[in-house]
């Protein structure tokens, strides 16, 4: 699936064992999707941190309100 | 739709010529037991599989796990056990459990439906799904704890409950069925992997309590005295546990040999890794690594993991080819592992949710119970400590289930002295247990759970807003708790019918009036962390009965 959208940090999984801060893919739509590498750490990837604030195209598989990216372009 | 075909529950007589490439199975499919109407033999433990979907997915492969099943009910029989398998998509076996043939494999409603059907023609004592959420779906139910990033809950439990398919998780508060799934992979269609789960379900064995007192105790650091206190209710002590950092995810094989593990980690959808944590930091190394697992797991070996989507099925094509964790411990001979489907709950201090119904499971299994009696009776110990189950307490109820033959008993049982008596030994022709003893059991539990279902409250979300000085008691307490308000959330607390019979009716009155008001807000803990702390307070006919603050883990 190849989505696009802006990259926000927020926290998520609020009130469980795993709640964390998180880049999250927020569309056009204002759908949401936590981002992630395909064997990157799903919890903080340093190698994504650049991606806050841009907006991104990125293509991957969508599983469980995140999407584990396998390439991704910044758009802007 | 499936017709009769493939009919792996059915006596050599009543199987199908091989119309459709399914050979006539060996001699072990021959069920021994017949449940139907006007038959005095009895099933001890039932397969339900949906062939055709097996089928489908295995192609010429299936022959190999038809024969893994065959071996495995051949083993069942000589240790007493009269397993039967039906097919959910078969006519001809659903007819003979008077119910309807599940005609599209994902239909959740048919499935729970057919699975309904076989629990009540053979009320058997063990119930054993086999194959992964593409071959028998889990039922899909709504997250109660609505906005932690779950959108639904997929859920076993109500498979373990006699009520009907619905979507809503508090109609399954009282379990009274002995379920677990063995699972094959999702995706695959290579049958190496379930034949050899197969096999190991058919070769186990059980061992002394011994064998099971060292384990293997992992945690992220941040969450180590909450650990220390599960491993001292579990295991006495808690002087093995080990922490990430500084520790992991390269456990020495002597560790990772051990036979009872207890992991409470960070956990991630479709990923093969457990993560730790330090405190106050957002860091998050890798603590338990599937790929580090193979070769090194004990035969026999049991898991109790409390990690967010710690026991989540994925298809390991999402993570290069790597399965999950729980996937791999079973492919390497582990017995059983209880797990999570989705995001977990815990509290920062002492115990709750995850860590108690993990413990309840543990402590089961070490007692001599078989894996799948020590599932229900975990989900019945961590339902009955409450009066209400709150979102949170619900969704975990839900969320954790068990992967294995729930058949399995692992750890011995004690036995009490007079059983090495003559007398004991001749009046049981030499058997440690029998098949009365297990009935009462499952008497016990079907008890307990109906009395559950029967009394227990939940929690459902209302527009509404609370009384004032409850209101005020939340805004002191956040603000004395340093937390700035991030949202609200009302929900009324409802009862069985049933809940207010006998004594109970002296607390039906007052019960009418309780609700529970949540206030989630975020405290600073350092510059770069945050967390989420949630307020409830418990209210009955007005009055604040009860307050606790929760922090997230």
């Amino acid at each position: 699936m190849i989505l696009q959208g802006r990259v926000v940090r927020k926290r998520v999984s609020t009130g469980s064992k795993s709640e964390h801060d998180a880049l999250v893919l927020v569309t056009p739509e204002g759908q949401e999707y936590k981002l992630r590498r395909q064997e990157g750490n799903p919890f903080r990837d340093p190698e994504l941190d650049a991606l806050e604030g841009k907006r991104v195209e990125c293509e991957g598989i969508v599983r469980d309100g995140q999407i584990i990216m396998t390439r991704w372009t910044v758009l802007a | 739709m499936p017709t009769g075909r493939g009919s792996l529950c059915a006596t050599l007589a009543q199987l199908p010529s091989s119309d459709n490439g399914f050979r006539r199975p060996p001699d072990s499919f021959q069920s021994t037991g017949d449940t139907l109407p006007g038959s005095n033999m009895t099933t001890d433990k039932v397969i339900v599989t949906n062939l055709s979907a097996l089928q489908r997915k295995y192609s010429t492969g299936f022959q190999r796990i038809h024969d893994a099943v065959g071996r495995l009910i051949a083993a069942d029989k000589k240790r007493g056990l009269t397993t039967l398998v039906v097919a959910i998509d078969s006519a001809q076996d659903m007819r003979s459990v008077k119910g309807s043939p599940v005609t599209k494999a994902s239909d959740q409603r048919q499935v729970k439906a057919a699975i309904d059907a076989v629990w009540k023609a053979h009320a058997p004592d063990y119930l054993m799904i086999l194959g992964a959420p593409d071959v028998v779906p889990m039922q899909t139910l709504r997250n109660p704890a609505h906005g932690d990033g779950d959108a639904n809950v997929p859920s076993d439990l109500p498979y373990a409950c006699a009520v009907p398919y619905s979507s809503d998780p508090s109609a399954f508060l009282g379990a009274t069925r002995v379920v677990g799934r063995l699972p094959d992979l999702v995706g695959s269609g290579n049958p190496a992997y379930l034949v050899s789960l197969l096999g190991t379900a058919a070769r186990h064995r059980t061992r002394p309590r011994e064998d099971y007192q060292r384990y293997l105790g992992l945690s992220a650091q941040v969450w180590e005295a909450s650990t220390a206190l599960s491993l001292s209710k579990v295991f006495g002590n808690s002087t093995a546990l080990q922490t990430t950092p500084p520790r992991g995810p390269k456990w020495p094989d002597a560790q990772l040999a051990l036979r009872a593990h207890f992991i409470n980690c960070h956990g991630a959808p479709s990923t093969p890794k457990y993560y730790g944590q330090p405190p106050g930091r957002e860091e998050y190394p890798v603590a338990h690594d599937a790929a580090r697992l193979k070769r090194k797991v004990s035969n026999g070996t049991v898991i109790a993991a409390e990690c967010c989507y710690g026991a989540q099925l994925y298809d390991p094509e999402d993570s290069k080819g790597q399965a999950g964790i729980c996937s791999t411990y079973l492919a390497d001979g582990a017995y059983g592992f209880f797990g999570s489907t989705t995001i977990a709950y815990g509290p920062s201090e002492g115990n709750g949710q995850a860590d108690l119904i993990c413990q309840f499971f543990l402590d089961a299994v070490l007692d001599g119970a078989s894996l799948g009696r020590a599932a229900l009776e975990a989900r019945q110990r961590f339902a009955a400590l409450y009066t209400h189950l709150d979102p949170t307490d619900l969704k975990t109820l839900a969320q954790f289930y068990l992967l294995g033959d729930p058949s399995v008993q692992a750890v011995a049982a004690v036995p009490h002295a007079l059983s090495r008596t003559r007398a004991f030994k001749r009046t049981f022709k030499g058997a440690r247990t029998t098949p009365g003893a297990r009935a009462f059991r499952r008497e016990r539990l079907a008890r307990t759970g109906t009395n559950l279902e029967h009394s227990l409250g939940s929690v459902r979300a209302i527009q509404a807003r609370p009384p004032v000085h409850v209101t005020r008691a939340l805004n002191a307490a956040a603000k004395e708790s340093g937390i700035t308000e991030l949202a609200r959330q009302s929900y009324a607390v409802s009862f069985p019918k049933a809940a207010s019979g006998g004594e109970m009716k002296h607390f039906a009155a007052p019960r009418r009036g309780r609700s529970v008001y949540l206030l989630l807000g975020e405290k600073t803990e350092s510059r770069r962390v945050k967390r989420v702390v949630a307020l409830a307070a418990t209210v009955q006919d007005g009055a604040i009965v009860h307050l606790r603050r929760v922090h997230s883990r």
